[in-house]
């Protein structure tokens, strides 16, 4: 809640608190002129849950680096604007933070499309747009001040085909979101596997708000293919995983890491058993980083993360340390993007920019498979053909 | 000489009903006809089909010689014809002015100029010497016809249309249709709803338009006025003609009487009907 | 041929979902002569209830159908009460308008109290599954045909053969005359709209565990699909909406056959205005008589517009031209500039709904035509935007009118479908001609506004470029109207058949009309295009339609100074309240309501 409020209201706030509990919290809370993050991002709209889920991952991150003294004695803050992933309003947004001196840097927008529109403005501007779900090729080729740690989809779709042939499957079947990130990534993702050796036999592409999918499915199944590849959201994949076994089709499934999210099982009930995937992220995972992240975000909101909180939380732990260690200039900021190096990530383990794409190179993947309405490592074992 | 207009066997049915049924009549140039009959006979409908609001099933209807049944409303008004409605339909948020202008919109040579629509809009946001002219020449004819009223229409020139009085409505009806300076003026009903003192006024408009020369049809159901005026006198009943003639023929017609359901002596003044 | 039966089959087993929305739309529209927009949000808001009920009170299958319908047809009944009587009486199209707001408000307080996020919806159905041809059906099919058949079946006798189903049928044929029969017109209203409503809430709720999935963003598509499924059976038949549902399902599912699933809602549109323009009245509507009384398209309160001084008009545009120079922010600038393009879009449609009489609820498609238009000549054609976005505005007014073309002799609600329709196609066909629009990717790297090679960038260049083209689009908008033209198009408006019976060509005045406005909108859609520098189907969406209505019906309709000042309230004002940005569309949704209802004339009063 307190991104809506003003920012001398929230520094009053934070001496008053401070000053109400001075004995306890003398020694940690963050007593400096705060930090100030510009956040554009849904709050409302088609997308506000992926908002609400960033917030999430703001908040723990916060909690754990104010808690412990802020940056060089202040503490970080974000001013969440609400955009609704809507390009007119990421532009209204990015006017908005420029002109304000105390915005040092830019976490956002949801939507690749969204964020491009606006990056002319930070890039003229010399505002960091750090767009840290933005995964379209060209989203940092903006110009020097656009920056993003989300894996690009030319680097994860591979990935995924890598995966689809590791099971050992040929003829592919792909069902895709028809927006510009799954048009995008289906098509990587097809020329990935056709260099595999595998074949693209059907590729259809359905609208965000399709439910029905049967129709679909009667094309898919008339391919013949050994599998079908759901390039989806959660959402969207839970639907379609349903029904394709709900009209009786056993082939197996194999979707990408957007799926990754507890909501995922939810939605889809028995259908998600036995579903492949992979990701960047695993609770599951033993690192440090990860268990670290895990255990405090259950304890908080107790339940499980996914995916958006885990990155809007290394994306705060990430503008600390370059804030702590290149100072808070928006120039300066920059210049750490590019300079700062084995960030402790819960995605990458240690992140490190490459100056030249301003992404993140070497992000990991899990692979996975659903058991017993659980996300579990996959083991090893290749489905037989049906 | 060939009449002005000509219905040959027009009918028109809806479902099970025949509301107009191969009827025939004509009105020549200069002549005061009206069509009577009781309420259904098919007086508005013949009125439609004549004015290309509806499509007959059956018949024609001949204007100056050609056939214009299957003409649409607007290009009917084109040639010529002009009509008032039943109920009375003025533009409620047009001006009073304003809806006279539009009874002029077919001799407004801004809506016809070379290059069709276009052209049109260009003209319009232009305005060259032309067209201002045009417009001028319009609205003046606009105010002449309204000062026929008297002191009825002309203090309300930019008045709205729905704030009039029914009266006034009915009378402004006449002066949009009489803007299209008509060769063939249908009256529908033209005093209904109106007290003797109004419908005297609306006779006397519509005296003065018949000595003019203007050619008019009228439907009405008051029939002293209806007498008084007509030069030839149709009666309608279930959508047939049951009488055709001058008014005093039409009166005495036992089929006639029938159709009123027992009026004797339709229309006859008083005092004619106690020197017989 | 295998195949076949299972399009076939499938398309029968959507259209059965479509059908339990429908046979609710089609209840009201025979009793009220209303489309209800609302409707599919009382069928997301029966989704939650039943959510609710199952989530805390774990109560089984038939109590909580019990308790969606009793909750929905009370929601229903409240919603006749409150927001639909007092606008007896009123243009046709007043309560369409009341309906829409109202689903903007249910639809966002769903989603402020039960969160955006979808959720399960299990059902504790048996799991058997019977085959037909290579697919199958399970319990959850059979329920809802059952219940989508039983229902009409019972409506259906309910209005033939009981005396209340009597009762119904005259209020719906002549209001007065029944009253003066004694009927009780408020409680039969009262009645249906619970009766329709209850069963819209059950719908809502088997569709949500047929599919395991419920969230707030359920009811547009519903909504549209029901109001396909009954225009097709014809509106207001009960029955005839179950058969226009199974038709939809079944194009659409033989539309998927044939070209892929991204044609599947261009096949159900198509088929829409198919029917709109063949057979208006639907598969069992009946063919109407000739019309008594003078029926408008558009929703025009009669008032006198505001007489605002030509001195203080000039005043108002000096300041505004002026304020870069004094309050430089660009955060302001940004704000205005937004309001300036909105300003656009209000002023062309309040041309055509306001003064011209033709309802448009897709315009926002001519905004999107324009943007492609200026952004593939910029882009793929290397043409220079000072040149593209005029021929922007050119090819706008030319596609915009031979699109709308079809819809001109439509009236009330079927306008307003018909051009809900056509928006959505503009946006389906941008998406699936891929090979001309680059179809789901979208333009990317627009180039800036630029005139030989000096690129408008800054704000304030940005800012005065789009007041101009605003202040002059105004101005020659006034001009038309003080012209022949204007009057004309008034008259249109008021009475098309009066009109008509004294030679204007209605259809050339509309297409004037809508020529006119188009290149307005063509040229706003085409400068945004210029200065998002990215642009997709989904940038202009229905969405952005029914706001530039809401910003014509509130600055008064018809009323040039009045569009603008409502594109300044609506895109400007929110921008100041940041805070609460969270509502904005619940408050879009009650600035209607409100205007509807209270201040139909909107602020400046329409001309």
């Amino acid at each position: 809640m307190h991104a809506h409020f003003s920012p001398t209201r929230r520094a009053l706030l934070a001496v008053t608190f401070g000053a109400a509990f001075a004995p306890a919290a003398l020694a940690a809370s963050p007593q400096g002129e705060p930090i100030l993050l510009g956040v554009s991002g849904p709050l409302t709209g088609p997308n506000a849950q992926y908002g609400a889920q960033w917030k999430k991952g703001f908040d723990l991150a916060l909690d754990a680096i104010n808690g412990a003294g802020g940056v060089k004695g202040r503490p970080l803050q974000y001013q969440f604007e609400d955009s609704q992933a809507d390009p007119r309003q990421t532009v209204a947004i990015a006017q908005k933070f420029v002109s304000d001196p105390k915005i040092v840097v830019e976490l956002g927008d949801f939507s690749s499309t969204a964020s491009m529109a606006a990056s002319s403005i930070y890039q003229r501007a010399g505002l960091v747009q750090f767009g840290f779900t933005n995964s379209h090729p060209n989203f940092t080729k903006g110009g020097d001040f656009i920056w993003s740690s989300s894996v690009s989809q030319a680097d994860e779709t591979p990935r995924l085909a890598k995966y689809a042939t590791e099971l050992g499957f040929k003829k592919l079947a792909v069902l895709y979101l028809n927006t510009d990130w799954g048009r995008t990534s289906q098509t990587l993702f097809s020329n990935a596997a056709k260099s595999l050796g595998a074949e693209v036999v059907a590729a259809e592409g359905y609208q965000p708000d399709e439910k029905d999918f049967r129709s679909t499915l009667v094309r898919v199944r008339d391919a013949n293919p050994d599998v079908i590849v759901l390039i989806s959201y959660y959402a969207d994949g839970a639907l379609i995983a349903r029904q394709i076994r709900s009209v009786g089709l056993k082939t197996p499934i194999v979707a990408n890491g957007s799926v990754y999210s507890p909501k995922f099982i939810e939605l889809a009930g028995d259908a998600a058993n036995g579903v492949f995937t992979e990701t960047n992220f695993f609770p599951g995972e033993q690192r440090p980083e990860v268990q670290n992240f895990v255990t405090k975000f259950r304890a908080r909101y107790s339940e499980d993360p996914d995916t958006f909180n885990a990155v809007a939380y290394d994306t705060i732990v990430l503008m600390a340390q370059v804030f702590d260690q290149f100072g808070t200039e928006r120039a300066g900021v920059r210049d750490g993007l590019a300079k700062v190096k084995d960030v402790p990530s819960v995605i990458f383990g240690k992140a490190t920019f490459d100056p030249e794409t301003r992404r993140v190179a070497g992000a990991r993947a899990v692979y996975l498979e659903v058991r017993d309405g659980k996300f579990a490592p996959w083991d090893g074992v290749k489905p037989t053909t049906n | 000489m060939a009449p002005l207009c000509q219905v040959r066997a027009l009918t028109r049915r809806f479902g099970g009903l025949t509301a107009v049924d191969a009827l025939d009549f004509e009105i020549a140039q200069g002549e005061f006809v009206s069509l009577i009959g009781p309420n259904g006979a098919g007086k508005t409908t013949t009125f439609n089909l004549m004015s290309g609001l509806d499509r007959a099933d059956a018949g024609e209807v001949l204007f100056e010689g050609r056939r214009i049944e299957r003409l649409a409303a607007e290009r009917i008004a084109a040639l010529g014809v002009a009509r008032t409605f039943q109920h009375g339909r003025v533009f409620g948020n047009l001006s009073v002015l304003d809806n006279v202008l539009i009874g002029a919109h077919t001799r407004l040579r801004a809506t016809r100029p070379w290059g069709g629509p276009v052209a049109e809009l260009a003209l319009a946001l232009w305005r060259p010497r032309s067209v201002r002219d045009d417009y001028a020449a319009r609205e003046s004819e606009a105010r002449a016809i309204v000062a026929r009223f008297g002191d009825r229409l002309t203090p309300r020139l930019d008045h709205r249309a729905h704030s009039l009085s029914y009266a006034n409505r009915r009378r402004l009806e006449i002066a949009r249709a009489l803007a299209l300076r008509p060769r063939l003026l249908l009256l529908d009903e033209p005093t209904a709803g109106m007290n003797p003192t109004e419908t005297a006024e609306m006779e006397g408009l519509i005296g003065e338009l018949k000595r003019e020369g203007l050619t008019i049809l009228l439907i009405e159901h008051k029939l002293d006025m209806v007498m008084r005026l007509s030069d030839r006198v149709y009666v309608l009943d279930d959508g047939k003609r049951i009488a055709a003639g001058p008014p005093d023929a039409v009166r005495d017609d036992p089929a006639v009487i029938e159709a009123y359901l027992g009026h004797s002596g339709v229309g006859r003044r008083p005092q004619a009907e106690a020197a017989e | 041929m295998n195949s076949f039966i299972d399009y076939t089959v499938n398309g029968l087993v959507i259209g059965n979902v479509y059908a339990l929305l429908a046979v609710g739309l089609a209840l009201i529209f025979g009793v009220a002569n209303l489309i209800n927009f609302a409707h599919g949000s009382v069928y997301t808001i029966g989704a939650y209830v039943g959510w609710a009920a199952i989530t805390f009170l774990h109560t089984p299958l038939a109590v909580t159908i019990l308790i969606v319908a009793v909750a929905c047809g009370a929601l229903g009944a409240a919603i006749e009460r409150v927001a639909l009587r007092p606008l007896q009486g009123r243009a046709r199209i007043a309560p369409l308008l009341a309906t829409i707001g109202l689903s903007f408000v249910l639809d966002q307080l769903v989603q402020l109290i039960a969160s955006p996020n979808p959720r399960a919806l299990p059902v504790d159905l048996p799991d058997w599954r019977i085959s037909i041809g290579g697919g199958s059906v399970g319990p959850m099919d059979i329920l809802i045909a059952g219940v989508g058949l039983s229902s009409a079946a019972l409506l259906y006798g309910f209005l033939r053969f009981t005396k209340l189903g009597y009762a119904v049928r005259a209020t719906a044929q002549d209001r007065d005359a029944a009253r003066q029969m004694g009927v009780n017109v408020d409680g039969v209203n009262s009645a249906v709209f619970a009766i329709a409503s209850a069963l819209g809430g059950v719908s809502g709720l088997l569709v949500g565990m047929y599919y395991n999935h419920i969230d707030p963003a359920m009811s547009f598509q519903a909504t549209l699909k029901g109001v396909v499924a009954v225009v097709i059976g014809g509106v207001g038949n009960v029955p005839g909406a179950i058969v226009g549902s199974l038709l939809l399902g079944l194009t659409e599912s033989y539309g998927i056959a044939l070209f892929g699933t991204t044609y599947r809602n261009l096949f159900a549109f198509a088929l829409l205005i198919l029917f709109l323009l063949v057979l208006p009245n639907g598969l069992f509507g009946g063919r109407k008589a000739v019309e008594a009384e003078p029926m408008t398209g558009t929703f025009i309160a009669p008032s006198r517009a505001l007489r605002v001084p030509d001195y203080v008009v000039a005043a108002l545009a000096a300041g505004a031209f002026a304020l870069p120079l004094v309050a430089p922010a660009p955060y302001l600038l940004q704000v205005l500039t937004n309001s300036w393009l909105a300003g656009l879009l209000a002023l062309s449609l309040t041309l055509v709904a306001g003064a011209a009489g033709q309802m448009s609820f897709g315009h926002a498609g001519l905004l999107a035509i324009g943007g492609y238009a200026s952004a593939l000549l910029a882009t793929d054609y290397g043409v220079m935007p000072l040149v593209s976005v005029p021929v922007a505005g050119v090819v706008t007014s030319l596609l915009g009118t031979a699109l709308v073309f079809p819809a001109f002799r439509l009236r009330g609600h079927y306008i307003a479908i018909a051009t809900l329709a056509i928006g959505e196609i503009v946006s389906l066909v941008i998406l699936n001609w891929e090979s001309l629009t680059h179809g789901a990717m979208g333009v990317t790297g627009i180039p800036p506004l630029s005139a030989f090679g000096y690129e408008v960038t800054s704000a304030r260049a940005v800012y005065w470029l789009t007041l101009s083209a605003l202040v002059a689009f105004a101005l020659l908008q006034a001009r038309l109207s003080s012209s022949h033209i204007g009057r004309t198009l008034r008259a249109l408006r008021d009475d098309e058949i009066a009109a008509r019976s004294h030679g204007v060509k209605v259809t050339r005045y509309k297409a004037l009309a809508f020529g006119f406005a188009g290149f307005g909108a063509g040229v706003s859609g085409a400068i945004s295009a210029h200065l998002f520098s990215y642009l997709n189907n989904q940038t202009f969406d229905s969405q952005l339609s029914l706001l530039a209505v809401t910003m014509a019906i509130l600055g008064g309709m018809g009323n040039i100074l009045g569009a603008i000042v409502g594109a300044v309230a609506l895109v400007g004002l929110p921008e100041a309240f940041r805070f609460a940005a969270e509502y904005r569309i619940l408050i879009y949704g009650i600035v209607l309501l409100l205007l509807v209802r209270f201040r139909p004339q909107g602020l400046l009063g329409t001309t």
